[in-house]
């Protein structure tokens, strides 16, 4: 049987997409920065913290979630490494989504034909936000259960479809069998990050097809051997924070065993989570918290339809001065959160929580479109 | 790569960038194998379970006619101590007339004759077998008695009548020393 009839056996019984445009075919842009490979190292990095979880999984045991990850960084075969893989691959996931939306907002890419895009970056970085936070609530460690038990306490106390959802998702107060049902949704929800990751493959490549570029290259090897070098620095830092700094961004308290009598002193989460944490601490009812995370989540989303530009109008200073702000401010928020022994944090969080909203449903409407004219 | 063949020629040798290909796939394959071996090494057993796998037994302190019990890889083995007319009787036995023909070099390690280590798990239903104490139930051969199904065996662990029709399994095993024998 020759190659090409076998080819076609198999390409009528399992007929799998066609080949990508674009990676031998000259269709993209020449002289992308380095940047524009963030979505490739974000894939990269979901990938190794799904290789990692699963050798997690093998030995966490939610019954007894601290001492069993003890366990994995003692006595397991190369546990702790397995288990610097996914804290520090967290950490790095992050700061490269953090990154990426933040450009997309610098550089206006959430402008059509880019609003489908955006939309499934926001919704990646709810979905990691919503992951990273079952992670760390199946650390287990003392700050972690605190966090659990009042997000427990709270969703089952609700009245309602909120009450219902929350009854259902935590299965009452925290205690046995919490720490199992959340490992679960833990990694089926990672694999959703993987499915709205290959969702917005899908979109950037249709979005690049779009694009008629004045340079054109293919894709290998000019953008494959950019991905690499990329990858190489991003690696790089990875190893350096992964063997130098390893809790980097984690509240040391969250390595002590949890104590349900004793709350810690600091209940800081860890540095992604910080930034929506102050938003939802802000709220004093728990339906407000919730729905001031969302209402974050929802102006990003909206950004394509906030910003009044035309999507050839000019880049004012202005609004890059704001975006300076508007860096700031998520700073501040993620700040104000973990050093509770500042008196003048709490009014500092309101502040930047208040300046965010403004940023977005005030601002950026007035000066895109005070800019456009 | 027809220019850098070009090129090479001219120097004579291999280029710069030739060299340079081979350096970054090389470190790039180091790379990859320093990040995908503690996936594999992880999924090993630790040191406790590599542990128990190879159990160490001390067996200088079994009585003449008696057996102990130690459970590895979560089966009883049965460690016996022959007597010296046990091993006579065993070795005396034609190894053809047997239901399962097995010698008595084949059962015991050369240099250890008194010591039989097998599984105690009667060989047709799985049952403990019974007969390491003296003062057990041990049938006509001196050996073993399944409280099962009523097969027999003799002190070398060979089947010699009952329904049962294949000798005990002889674990992995070997003496390190006198006194000690180690599993796995």
């Amino acid at each position: 049987m020759s190659t090409d009839v076998k080819k076609s056996w198999q390409a009528t019984r399992l007929p799998c997409p066609a080949k990508e445009t674009g990676s031998c075919t000259p269709t993209l842009e020449r002289g992308a920065p380095y940047l524009a490979r963030l979505p490739a190292l974000i894939t990269g990095a979901a990938l190794l913290l799904l290789a990692s979880g699963f050798v997690l999984a093998v030995y966490y045991n939610p019954d007894h979630g601290f001492a069993s990850i003890q366990f994995i960084a003692r006595n397991v075969n190369s546990g702790w490494l397995i288990q610097g893989f996914h804290t520090t691959g967290a950490t790095m996931l992050f700061a490269a989504v953090y990154l990426l939306l933040f450009r997309d907002i610098y550089r206006r890419a959430y402008t059509a034909p880019g609003e489908l895009v955006w939309l499934l970056r926001v919704k990646l970085f709810a979905l990691l936000l919503l992951v990273g936070w079952l992670g760390y609530a199946l650390s287990d460690g003392a700050v972690a259960y605190w966090s659990l038990t009042d997000a427990a306490n709270a969703a089952t106390g609700l009245g309602g479809v909120a009450g219902v959802i929350g009854r259902w998702f935590f299965g009452g107060p925290n205690g046995a069998g919490t720490l199992a049902r959340l490992e679960v949704f833990h990694a089926v929800l990672a694999l959703a990050v993987l499915g709205a990751l290959g969702a917005h493959r899908c979109a950037t490549r249709a979005l690049a097809r779009q694009a008629k570029p004045k340079h054109p290259v293919s894709c290998h090897p000019y953008y494959t051997a950019q991905t690499f070098a990329a990858f190489t620095v991003f690696a790089l830092i990875f190893a350096v924070l992964m063997f130098f700094a390893p809790h980097y961004g984690l509240n040391p308290l969250n390595r002590a065993a949890a104590d349900s009598l004793i709350i810690p002193a600091v209940l800081s989460p860890p540095w992604y989570l910080a930034p929506v944490s102050a938003v939802a601490s802000v709220f004093s009812t728990t339906l407000g918290s919730i729905f001031g995370v969302i209402a974050m989540l929802a102006v990003l989303a909206a950004l394509p339809w906030l910003d009044r530009s035309s999507p050839t109008g000019k880049r004012g200073l202005v609004y890059r001065l704001l975006m300076g702000l508007l860096l700031l401010d998520v700073i501040g928020l993620g700040w104000s959160v973990s050093d509770p022994a500042c008196t003048i944090s709490g009014g500092l969080t309101v502040f930047f929580t208040i300046w965010y909203f403004f940023h977005f449903l005030v601002l950026t409407p007035l000066v895109t479109a005070l800019e456009a004219k | 790569m027809a220019d850098t063949s070009q090129h090479a020629m001219e120097h004579g040798g291999e280029s710069r960038r030739d060299f340079l290909k081979i350096l970054t796939v090389a470190s790039g394959a180091v790379g990859a194998g320093a990040v995908i071996w503690p996936f594999i090494d992880a999924l090993g057993p630790d040191a406790n379970g590599t542990a128990a796998a190879h159990l160490i037994v001390n067996v200088a302190g079994i009585p003449e006619n008696s057996a102990i019990t130690v459970t590895w890889n979560g089966l009883p083995i049965y460690i016996r101590k022959l007597t010296a007319q046990q091993i006579a009787d065993t070795k005396a036995v034609v190894t053809s007339t047997l239901v399962d023909p097995a010698s008595f070099n084949s059962r015991v390690k050369p240099g250890y004759d008194s010591f039989v280590v097998v599984v105690g798990l009667n060989t047709g239903s799985p049952c403990a077998l019974e007969g390491n104490a003296p003062a057990d139930p041990r049938g006509p051969f001196d050996g073993w008695l399944s409280p099962c199904d009523g097969s027999v065996y003799d002190p070398l662990g060979r089947v010699r009548g009952g329904p049962s029709t294949k000798n005990l399994v002889i674990p992995r095993f070997k003496f390190i020393n006198d006194a000690q024998i180690q599993f796995g």
